[in-house]
């Protein structure tokens, strides 16, 4: 051992034992005096050094480090490394770990966002776990005392280790004099005191063990904190970043659909097909082989299309209707004969002499014409072999009256042309059908190919688009259409500006959630300044959107939507060509005929993006003609169309309140079936003057004032509701609304999304009451256009974000809270730390 | 061999017959069982959170290493409850619908914390087990070392402590020490001799230790490489369990009032039920997902940790140091060796 051999060499050099054994001994020498120096006594110096890394050497420490853990971990496994290297290799084994546990979980999220943020947890953690003592032990004891806690030293062997790692072992001797002076002036050491540089290590030892404990102290609350919200700080970046990288990759797709569809492989299937056509070639095709070939062609293919094929395949190849008949088949019928009858304990010779010959057989069938052909139903056949059959039956009784086994066999007979069970063939009439009339023959085998082909080519191309609309629109998290959604509904939220008491009250349930938000609008509304800018931050986010979703309109001309053009190729081309190879029904379910186009699943392709993004645009512009509908009451302006002088004072308040209810509650439902509301039914008509407001609200004359006995609920004013349904969707928006709108992308939609609201909703043949009919006009229309015209009720909207907001925002006080008190006690913990009595100042000798 | 005290006869009580508090009167070697690995883990626990910091904070001459790296145990179970905490605790103040939702993944974070410490610390058997009856080597063979403190004050008149290492904790300082049996009436080297004859290095040899060492630390340092890959495998394993479906069927019946035997045994019985199922489901994936890799994640994360393990283990029974065998160093025949 080397410590060994250096005090061995020492013993055995030492100055003393050198100075008796010598001749060359020094003179005078005092060993009192060389002990009280001590120098020769000092080990060898050292060739450490202390470390310091400046931000721009930090890649090619990096890079070491990553070499020395490489090297340490090929010693390590030939039993070579040292405790250094171990030590090293714990913390690589750590981080494997880590990665493990996030690359498992990752495989268990679906999103991208979610698959990330597994990783991002898990170097977050790995950050925190550095970055809290550097920044908040590290800095501030720097800050504070100018002491470096976590100095680092390379030892005489390059090995990387922390200076205050052992305080029984700290290597002074790598900070030379003028170092420790230094901190000692920042210590506040008084320069003449004994020992100075003694007194100066001892304080900077006490400044760094008492850190480092703090460090372990707190760690465990502060690395779990830190990157928790590291992660929340990181959950917005990282969406953008994702939402934006989904959509590039996306339009990707429509760029490069020829390359795209080339991506997916379906040898595997093929292969199996030609191995079900080669195995079964020139055999009957049975509705078991029938079957193998449909699930193979249809493997991956949409419903409607495999219910398609399954219908053409079964037109194409009636396996259960016709049968070929000829002699050949003999055998099976004799095999099946000689079964049934052997149960009556007849020898083999016995029932060689009943069965007939294949010969008899074959010349009476062939004297019927019943042989050599293909036919549908073998009626005729089983009574000619009955025939045979009970003409040796009768003839071996006669010859063997008294066998008993003769007896059984008139039973026999019968059990085999009856079937036990309701409706199934006979077991004569069974083995009749051994050879249905479809061949697999090698044209068939060809057509199923080609067929098999096609399929497989609109596979990867339908594969390719889903895979478009799905990135783009699908209702799950992270598509561009979800993520321009939560844009805008974060917009909206900052826009109105909720208090967190109002978010604690909103997030309870939709009544809640519902009188917060009116409250809010009617405080917005009751200024310009408010409403307006309201309304300028609803628009810049909206327009982002169109901008966004411009790819997905399908009104566009084919020529400039890539997805529409690519979903008009697939399903026309493969339509055609499918109906050349007779596949009708497969056709007609891909693009449909003229009537039926609507619900073919060409249309679908349009559709689903058509509806997802109505959803979305309807659900925003209900709310802008929401807070258009509010300002426009807030102010008594822009209602004349339906407040005119013709309308009592009092139906005015209630057409107001219903109106101002269903546009922030009102859900399909109560388009189709009710506006359900109390009313006076009597009103005072005189008094028919303007509704009055205040702060936003109106200030109701009549409405609220009665007795809840004395209201009824008057379903049959037609006018009522067209009133009301106009006050919401009719006539010109607020001035201001227009001023603020008018140049907006959607405005022209968004007013259209109005005129149709009030077409679509009040021209409903079962809107409130049956007839009762805004402006008289019936509008056919569909359950979900009416769906989609409502889009989501604000007051949900608010209730679900107001508790996003607020579990956020809790979770955040909680924790935020809990990292803010300890960053504050590590901080002020400082200033208790370093202290030392100090010695006196030696008083200078004259 | 030169000890640190037995060359001088000092005292590091100010009484010698005062009693001492340290168990131990000097460095000791012990036994590797069950309970003296609670107590040595329930009295390490313990300081770390009371005796430890307490000096640290004061900033004492006396802390040392030793008593920093045990304090380590601070942040790992604060660090746990915190992380269980972290996605729990703001659960409770959620509307229903959220807050079902938030615990599930909070409680399986919980069960994932827990299963992550269990499976680190158990998965160290599975390489020292077969190691050890492979090579007859105990890598965690446990000794109590006795600390000479330094006063602090006048009053202070015990100035022993008392740690806890493993012999085999320094490949490069191992306690070699230890291993002989200095008692009178044993053989000193009785315990290298074992371990030379389990590994075919023979019996009756004069300098077993010798012989031993070389092979002891390769073991040492193989095993260590072996266990800081596989534990972390086998607690990353952990959390994948900890992580699964069935569990939530636990989680609506879990309780820890043992007190209230019923509810506690059904408790229990639903724990052992969503373990094989999870387990099954682990290596399986979950029902009806068609994505290959989670299929199969499972499978690969438990073969990773398996083939790390034995790998690790193959690798430290693979002895490469043994001594060569050298016959006849003196050739009897012949008078002098130099010729």
């Amino acid at each position: 051992m080397r410590t060994t051999n250096l005090i061995q060499s020492y013993v055995n050099n030492s100055p003393v034992k050198r100075q008796y054994n010598s001749d060359k001994a020094v003179k005078d020498f005092d060993v009192k005096k060389e002990l009280s120096n001590r120098t020769f006594i000092k080990p060898l110096p050292s060739n450490g050094k202390l470390v310091k890394i400046g931000p721009f050497e930090l890649m090619s420490e990096f890079r070491k480090d990553i070499k020395y853990d490489v090297k340490a971990l090929v010693r390590a496994a030939k039993g070579e490394a040292n405790d250094h290297e171990l030590g090293r290799l714990n913390d690589v084994g750590m981080k494997v770990g880590g990665l493990a546990i996030a690359a498992y979980l990752a495989t268990k999220k679906a999103t991208p966002m979610t698959k990330a943020f597994e990783f991002i947890g898990l170097t977050s953690f790995f950050a925190a776990m550095d970055l809290w003592p550097k920044l908040f032990i590290q800095l501030p004891a720097k800050l504070v005392h100018g002491v470096n806690v976590r100095q680092q030293y390379e030892d005489n062997y390059g090995r990387k280790k922390m200076f205050y790692q052992d305080h029984q072992f700290i290597p002074w001797d790598l900070y030379s004099d003028k170092e420790i002076d230094k901190i000692g002036d920042r210590l506040n050491v008084p320069k003449n005191i004994p020992n100075r540089r003694e007194f100066i290590q001892e304080k900077m030892r006490k400044i760094a063990l008492q850190n480092n404990t703090l460090w372990m102290l707190t760690a465990g609350f502060a690395t779990p904190v830190m990157s928790a919200l590291i992660c929340n700080g990181l959950e917005g970046p990282v969406k953008k970043y994702l939402a934006h990288r989904t959509d590039k990759k996306a339009d990707a797709l429509m760029t490069n659909f020829a390359q795209e569809i080339k991506k997916y492989d379906f040898s595997k299937n093929t292969r199996k097909l030609e191995k079900i056509l080669a195995d079964n070639a020139g055999k009957p095709i049975t509705p078991e082989i029938l079957e193998a070939i449909r699930v193979n062609i249809t493997d991956g293919l949409d419903h409607m299309v495999a219910v398609g094929i399954e219908k053409d395949l079964h037109r194409m190849f009636p396996v259960s209707e016709r049968y070929n008949f000829s002699g050949e088949n003999i055998t099976g019928i004799q095999d099946a004969l000689k079964k049934t009858l052997s149960e009556s304990g007849l020898s083999e010779e016995q029932l060689a002499k009943i069965i007939p010959g294949k010969e008899r057989i074959s010349v009476a069938l062939e004297q019927k014409g019943l042989l050599n052909g293909n036919f549908k139903e073998f009626s005729e056949h089983s009574k000619v072999i009955q025939n045979i059959l009970a003409d040796n039956i009768q003839l071996f009784i006669t010859e063997n009256p008294s066998a008993p086994e003769a007896k059984k066999l008139n039973f026999l007979m019968k059990k085999l042309v009856h079937s036990q069970e309701h409706g199934a063939d006979s077991v004569l009439s069974g083995t009749f059908k051994s050879t249905s009339s479809s061949v697999l023959t090698k044209e068939t085998a060809s057509l199923l190919q080609n067929i098999s082909n096609e399929l497989n080519d609109l596979k990867a191309r339908t594969v390719v688009l889903h895979k478009f609309a799905f990135m783009k629109a699908a209702q799950a998290p992270e598509t561009g259409l979800a993520d321009s959604w939560g844009e805008i509904t974060e917009t909206i939220m900052k826009s109105l500006n909720f208090t967190p008491e109002e978010i604690q009250k909103a997030r309870l349930d939709r009544e809640f959630a519902g009188s917060v938000l009116r409250n809010k609008l009617e405080a917005i509304t009751l200024n310009q300044d408010t409403y307006g800018k309201f309304l300028e931050d609803v628009e810049k986010v909206l327009s982002s959107l169109q901008g966004r979703i411009e790819t997905l309109d399908m009104t566009q001309d084919s020529s400039k939507n890539k997805y529409k053009a690519a979903v008009i190729t697939t399903f026309d081309d493969s339509a055609a060509n499918l109906r050349k190879f007779g596949l009708t029904s497969t056709s007609e379910a891909l693009v449909g005929f003229p009537q039926t186009a609507h619900t073919s699943t060409k249309e679908l392709y349009f559709n689903f993006l058509t509806n997802r993004v109505k959803g979305v645009t309807s659900s925003i512009y209900r709310f802008i003609d929401l807070a258009d509908v509010y300002y426009k009451v807030a102010n008594v302006s822009g209602l004349d169309h339906v407040l005119h002088s013709g309308v009592p004072r009092e139906v005015k308040e209630e057409m107001v309140e219903l109106a101002k209810q269903m546009l922030l509650e009102g859900h399909t439902s109560d388009f189709s079936v009710k506006f359900w509301q109390k009313r006076n039914p009597t009103p005072d008509r005189a008094d028919t003057s303007q509704i009055e407001t205040a702060m936003g609200k109106v200030v109701n004359k009549y409405f609220g004032k009665r007795e809840t006995t004395e209201l009824a609920e008057l379903v049959h004013d037609r006018e009522y509701f067209e009133g009301v349904m106009k006050l919401m969707f009719d006539g010109d928006v607020h001035p201001v609304t227009h001023s603020k709108l008018k140049d907006a992308i959607f405005f022209k939609d968004f007013m259209n999304y109005r005129a149709q609201a009030l077409s679509v909703l009040g021209g409903d043949y079962c809107f409130t009451r049956p007839n009762c009919l805004v402006n008289g006009h019936r509008v056919d229309s569909t359950s979900q256009l009416k769906f989609l015209l409502m889009g989501a009720a604000p007051d949900e909207m608010i209730l679900k974000m107001a508790n996003q907001k607020f579990n956020s925002g809790k979770w955040f006080s909680m924790f935020g809270k809990l990292g803010a008190a300890l960053v504050g006690v590590t901080l002020i913990s400082q200033l208790f730390f370093g202290r030392m009595k100090t010695p006196k100042p030696t008083k200078e000798t004259k | 061999m030169i000890l640190p005290i037995s060359n001088y006869n000092l005292t590091f009580r100010s009484n010698k017959e005062e009693k001492n508090n340290e168990p131990y009167e000097k460095d000791t070697l012990l036994k590797n069982n069950f309970a003296t690995r609670t107590r040595i883990g329930l009295e390490q626990f313990t300081k770390a959170f009371t005796v430890y910091p307490a000096r640290g904070l004061k900033g004492s001459k006396n802390s040392n290493f030793y008593e920093f790296l045990t304090m380590g145990t601070v942040p790992y179970v604060i660090g746990s409850i915190t992380l269980m905490s972290i996605f729990n605790s703001a659960a409770k103040h959620f509307a229903a619908f959220d807050k079902s939702k938030s615990l599930k993944l909070g409680n399986k974070m919980a069960l994932g914390v827990i299963f992550y410490a269990l499976m680190k610390s158990l998965s160290k058997s599975f390489v020292n087990v077969p190691v050890k009856m492979a090579t007859g080597i105990d890598t965690e063979l446990p000794y109590a070392k006795v600390n000479y403190l330094l006063p602090e004050d006048e009053e202070d008149k015990d100035l022993t402590s008392t740690e806890y290492h493993k012999i085999g904790e320094s490949v490069d300082f191992t306690r070699w020490d230890l291993l002989y049996n200095t008692e009178k009436g044993e053989v000193l080297n009785a315990r290298y001799d074992k371990i030379a004859k389990k590994n075919g290095l023979g019996s009756d040899l004069n300098d077993s230790d010798q012989d031993v060492k070389p092979i002891y630390k390769e073991v040492l340092i193989k095993s260590k490489l072996a266990k800081s890959i596989s534990t972390f495998l086998w607690a990353a394993t952990g959390v994948a369990l900890a992580f699964q479906k069935p569990w939530e069927n636990y989680f609506r019946v879990a309780t820890l009032k043992f007190w209230k035997g019923k509810e506690f045994t059904h408790s229990l019985k639903v724990f052992g039920q969503s373990f094989i199922d999870s387990a099954k489901q682990l290596y399986k994936g979950s029902p009806g997902s068609f994505s290959v890799l989670e299929r199969h994640s499972g499978k690969l994360m438990i073969g990773t940790a398996l083939t790390s393990t034995v790998l690790g283990v193959l690798n430290t029974v693979h002895l490469t140091k043994k001594p060569s065998k050298i016959d006849n160093v003196f050739d009897k025949s012949k008078e002098s060796v130099v010729s």
